[in-house]
């Protein structure tokens, strides 16, 4: 099992453990600095309207108020993408969404900001507003963009083989509608931001920025607010404290972060915005709710002819990772099965909504939510097992697919195979008792995108390591934990190449002063291509010590072996005591030498003549002493083969390499209620290698629960822009009493351009585990649920219209005095009135409120 | 979001709390477990300039039985030290078990008995923000003059979602009000109005003290099923209790209630006259299921469907009186 590694594949703790379950490490909310201010951030009551005026005077005289910002004290647009800077820090002409940016109060304390921010006098203009994509799509006039006529913010169409033949040779083809309903990430740590500037010396000034943010991505941050502030990039200073959790959620630059950097130069003081669990909501930049209308044949033996998918996303009022989100939605219909067809139209629209962007799975999960679903049904049609008709569609790695996804290591085989074994599925499935089921499902993703998302040739990572005579070893990285174990994982790379215990090595990360410029946390990228750069940066550094250490050996240095924080000749039975030194760090014994004795004892030995060992600190010093200074660089960038297809979109998707996953869960659904129990998960997840088997076994389990959240409860829900349920009691996760036992099983397959062998297994498990729930209520009672989340009430609608029983309908409203539809807008509790009524205590009463716009 | 500014009173008496609610009247909230008060005093539901804070009053913690056979428990009593009582789970099961279901182990070890009688009605539209509710217009229940759940209505809809009082409805709890006037019973199935707004009678003076279960009620068995999507911290969606008194196998007395569809809980009427004397089966446990959907009138006030969540009054229902009739 262990592959001769001392380090990696070993189930080791996080190195950031003990600071975070003993409550003393710092997040960026946890940070102070002298004379910090608080910024309090004024939202847009309205969903859509031209802001006239704001006059922030009322709010100026207030007794600790500092400043108020304003739209036009930084009005260079931004955006995450290149093609989409669409974004203000704060409104300069327009709000787009119920939350939008307006202002940013600077003052002494949280509750005074806040009752400025009521003195704020804002003159809007309101404008018709959209909340339905599909109507959004039809609008002739007051676009959410000028720019984006249609209010579509990019469209994709993408054919690939012979769609129209593919069908013509199916035996059985399915067309449905399929609707995923909009989630978030709701990550712990809600986003902060604190900004210092320091005055310059020479001139007095404002000069160098330093910002502490709860960021994926450091340098893009530092990038953008180069952009916005217009302050060259080596003035600004990003560093990423403890981060709680991102799932994508801070993977783009967050509204708050400009601002507070804007809000510290206007005040002229260091200011930290933390956002309420609500504003978390408005910033979003969650998975979009997603229309499918999906079509696939196969044939009567189970091969996959074709598949045809139109995917509108309703992607709210900016672009964010939009255009990315709706390439992934196609291009990954490929490089899971062998489909030899596929049309692929995508829509990723505006409406007047928050953002969405780039969420665990990102663009992934409601297509293959749509397609294991389908997949499902035609097996019943050509009467096949629903393990079986995957296995039947399995592509031959080496391959490059139809789209132009090189696949090169593929565990998905071995997956199917052992969720299968392990959940008793060919004994089990269809002989469980009524109303309880088994379904099946896989998904896969990538392990970073072989392209960046800006243009540029650099390396996608790099690492530095340094080595002083203490022989501890500290590596340098962008790479941003989120939590999800990136550090671990760089420590490990490092002492594994290196030979030394994991104790020796210390993790600086994602401070742009210190650490080299990686692209961040976000598309399952940093063990594949921030590892591979350490794994390359500890080998510079080993073949430094190397010969010096030979030269002190007389051998040649590739007969040198490094282990156990000993270098010795191959083939040597000794070390320190036979086996090594101790694995649990630097002996006391090995400080001393390699600090205060070394002098006297280099002599003895250099008495004893050549040894066949040395202990890592005296191949250090040796090294040190015949090289000079001790570092090591590496880099990573995705090999040309692997950068994907030239067609018009082609750029995303494509992957160094993909993960994969099948799951299989066991639900019971009360066929009165509707209620759904997930029992149990076996997900099997092929990693590459498990570099930190519990590690992955965290991110798989996390993945399936988080998934399960978005299957049976999790909905963002609308009534004419506002959201229902901006916080956690009523957006609901899930808690400990749902969660289901998973059975996390890693598969093992090697990648061979991964470091190690490893690959991504942070997103690739979460798309499965909706389908397999969705497939395992088909099999417990019957019913195929088309809308996601499957509530107790989608389900108890579905069971009676098969059972044709009373109808429970779900779009006609109880309301006595006026009985109309309350489900709109993908929600289902709501229904429509005739849009927001302003009352006089509202700052904005004096402007006529609009109708409810398009989506009428 | 920050809290109001407020002066915290922190009386060890009755008659001192009494006092300060009478000096400050309308211009005080009461604090007991702080559970529901202080996220609402975030949102500006409430910004009193007066809290008092009840938790140094030792003498209305404690769960006291009476010479009767009746029970007297304090107003201030933590939901745990109800849901754990060994005494209430054998005589009073319904409250138990009712009290067990409260939103989560740390909200009950917070929340009181007093707290979940004297809960606010909620409403999506007025348990949020003062920014959020600015973007709505506001509601009426707080700052505004229209109800969004019931468009064109006057009348506030707002669900009231304590789980404990249906159980405590079923066996005929009375309270105890204090005010510096000394103090009164009032049964609980008098004590709501069924208005979303003023909700429940109880001058701005005065103080819940007290909950007394007679003895008569002892000896009920209980079941309280509670609609949620989670089975942890979610408010009801829908709550069902019932307390069932059997002989021969017939259905001596009983009494159901329903919670969290209407902006009362409420005693289902005619329950208990189509269940005495008869035998349970499901035929009488679906009917009885019927006139309790036929009571709810749930609205748009919270997550699911209004329609959904009246019909799982009526599963609900029926399910926990043929629950009752077996254990």
């Amino acid at each position: 099992m262990n592959n001769g590694f001392s380090i990696i594949g070993k189930r080791t703790a996080l190195v950031d453990a003990a600071e975070k379950t003993t409550g003393a490490g710092k997040y960026t909310d946890d940070l102070s600095v002298s004379g910090m201010l608080t910024g309090k951030i004024l939202h847009s009551p309205y969903p859509h309207a031209r802001i006239r005026s704001i006059d922030t005077s009322r709010a100026e005289q207030l007794d600790g108020v500092v400043t108020v910002a304003i739209g036009k004290d930084a009005p260079n647009p931004f955006g995450i993408l290149p093609v989409g800077h669409d974004e203000h820090a704060l409104a300069v002409d327009k709000v787009r969404y119920v939350g939008d940016n307006v202002a940013c109060v600077v003052a002494v304390s949280e509750a005074i900001a806040e009752k400025a921010l009521e003195l704020i006098d804002v003159d809007y203009e309101v404008l018709p507003a959209y909340f339905d994509p599909e109507e959004s799509m039809k609008a002739q006039a007051d676009f959410i963009h000028e720019n984006k006529p249609g209010n579509i913010e990019k469209d994709y169409h993408h054919v690939f083989g012979d769609p129209g033949k593919g069908f013509s040779d199916a035996n059985q083809i399915a067309e449905a509608r399929f609707i995923a309903g909009e989630v978030t990430h709701a990550a712990m740590e809600p986003h902060s931001t604190l900004a210092s500037f320091e005055l310059d010396p020479h001139t007095g000034k404002m000069g160098r920025l330093t910002v502490w943010s709860s960021t994926q991505v450091p340098y893009y941050l530092q990038h953008k607010l180069s952009l916005v502030l217009e302050m060259p990039m080596q003035q600004i200073r990003v560093i990423k404290p403890l981060v709680g959790g991102g799932f994508g959620g801070k993977s783009e630059v967050i509204p708050l972060e400009i601002i507070a950097a804007v809000a510290a130069r206007k005040a002229r003081a260091p200011v930290k915005i933390t956002y309420t669990r609500e504003e978390v909501f408005w910033a979003h930049r969650g998975r979009p709710r997603t229309i499918v209308d999906l079509k696939t044949g196969v044939k009567n033996d189970g091969r996959i002819t074709a598949v045809k998918a139109r995917v509108v996303q309703d992607g709210g009022g900016y672009c964010s990772y939009g255009v990315v989100t709706i390439l992934y939605s196609g291009a990954l219909l490929g490089a899971l099965y062998d489909i030899p067809n596929i049309q692929y139209d995508g829509y990723r629209v505006l409406t007047n909504k928050p953002a969405c962007g780039a969420m665990r799975g990102h663009g992934t999960v409601n297509v293959r939510f749509a397609f294991e679903s389908q997949l499902d049904e035609l097996a019943a049609k050509i009467a096949m097992d629903p393990a079986e008709v995957r296995r039947r569609n399995l592509l031959m790695p080496p391959c490059i697919t139809v789209n132009g996804l090189r696949v090169q290591s593929y565990g998905l085989p071995e997956c199917i195979e052992k969720t299968v074994e392990r959940s008793g599925w060919k004994q089990r499935k269809g002989k469980l008792p009524r109303g309880r089921g088994l379904g099946i499902a896989c998904s896969h993703y990538v392990s970073g995108a072989a392209n960046s998302i800006i243009r540029s040739d650099m390396p996608h990572s790099t690492v530095n390591i340094k080595i002083d005579r203490d022989g501890g070893v500290v590596v340098y990285t962008g790479a941003s934990e989120i939590g999800q174990g990136s550090d671990t994982m760089v420590a490990q790379i490092a002492a594994e190449v290196l030979g030394c215990s994991l104790g020796r090595v210390r993790v600086i990360a994602a401070d742009t002063d210190l650490t080299p410029i990686d692209l961040g946390s976000y598309s399952s990228r940093v063990t594949f291509m921030n590892g591979n750069a350490t794994l390359r940066a500890a080998d510079e550094v080993k073949k430094l010590i190397a010969a010096a250490a030979a030269k002190k050996m007389n051998c040649a240095p590739e007969e040198l072996i490094f282990r156990h924080d000993v270098v010795k000749k191959r083939d040597t039975q000794a070390g320190r005591d036979g086996t090594g030194a101790t694995q649990e760090g630097p002996s006391v014994s090995g400080r001393v030498e390699g600090q205060i004795l070394r002098g006297s004892l280099q002599q003895k030995r250099k008495e004893e003549g050549p040894k066949d060992w040395m202990s890592f600190e005296e191949a250090v010093v040796a090294a040190i002493d015949f090289h000079g200074a001790l570092t090591g660089t590496g880099s990573y960038a995705p090999p040309p083969e692997a950068r994907g297809g030239k067609h018009k979109g082609g750029g995303v998707g494509p992957s160094p390499a993909y993960s994969y996953s099948a799951q299989v869960a066991e639900v019971s659904v009360d066929e009165e209620t509707g209620e759904v129990t997930v029992h149990k998960v076996w997900a099997a997840h092929d990693c590459g290698r498990a570099l930190n088997p519990v590690s992955v076994e965290g991110q798989i389990i996390g993945s399936v629960w988080m998934g399960m959240g978005q299957a049976l409860a999790e909905e963002m829900v609308w009534k004419d822009g506002m959201l229902m349920n901006p916080g956690l009691l009523e957006y609901r996760s899930p808690s400990s009493i749902e969660s289901p036992e998973v059975e996390p099983i890693i598969v093992e397959s090697v990648d061979p351009e991964g470091p190690f062998g490893a690959k991504e297994c942070s997103e690739g498990s979460l798309a499965a585990t909706i389908p397999a729930i969705a497939n395992a209520i088909y099999d417990a009672v019957g019913v195929r649920l088309h809308e996601s989340p499957f509530t107790p009430e989608r389900v108890l609608a579905a069971l009676r219209a098969k059972k044709k029983e009373k109808a429970l309908n779900l779009t006609e409203g109880v309301d006595p005095t006026d009985p109309v539809r309350f489900r709109e807008h993908g929600g289902s509790l709501c229904f429509k009135s005739r849009g927001p009524q302003r009352h006089a205590l509202d700052p904005a009463h004096r402007q006529a409120p609009a109708s409810a716009g398009g989506a009428d | 979001m920050s809290l109001p500014e407020f002066r915290l009173l922190r009386p060890h008496a009755v008659e001192e709390a009494v006092m300060m609610l009478e000096r400050h009247a309308g211009n005080i909230r009461v604090l007991a477990g702080g559970t529901d008060l202080i996220p609402s005093m975030r949102q500006k539901l409430f910004e009193p300039p007066y809290v008092v804070d009840l938790r140094g009053i030792a003498e209305l913690r404690g769960i006291r039985r009476q010479s009767d056979g009746g029970v007297e428990i304090g107003a201030l009593s933590p939901l745990s030290t109800i849901e754990r009582s060994v005494y209430l789970r054998e005589h009073f099961p319904v409250l138990t078990e009712a009290a067990g279901t409260v939103a989560s182990p740390v909200i009950r070890n917070m929340g009181t008995i007093g707290g979940n009688i004297c809960l606010d009605t909620r409403c999506l539209w007025y348990n949020q923000s003062l920014a959020w509710r600015k973007g709505c217009g506001f509601c009426i229940k707080k700052d505004g003059d229209l109800c969004h759940v019931a468009p064109g209505g006057l009348k506030c809809w707002a669900a009231f979602s304590g789980d404990t009082p249906p159980a405590l409805l079923c066996l005929d709890a009375e309270i105890e009000i204090a005010s510096i006037n000394g103090t009164r019973r009032m049964p609980l199935r008098e004590f709501y109005t069924g208005d979303g707004i003023i909700y429940r009678k109880l001058q701005s003076n005065e103080l819940v003290t007290r909950v007394f279960l007679p003895a008569e009620s002892a000896g009920y068995r209980g079941v309280y099923r509670k609609l949620r999507v989670r089975g942890s911290i979610d408010y009801p969606l829908a709550g069902v209790a019932i307390a069932m008194k059997r002989s021969n196998g017939h259905v001596s007395e009983a009494h159901i209630a329903i919670t969290a569809v209407n902006p009362a809980p409420l005693l289902v009427k005619g329950a208990s006259e189509l269940l005495a004397g008869k035998m349970v089966d499901e035929a009488l446990a679906e009917a009885v299921g019927d006139i309790a959907a036929r009571t709810a009138k749930p609205l748009t006030t919270s997550a699911l469907t209004p329609e959904y969540r009246r019909e799982m009054i009526r599963v609900f229902t029926k399910r926990a009186i043929l629950a009752a009739a077996q254990n």
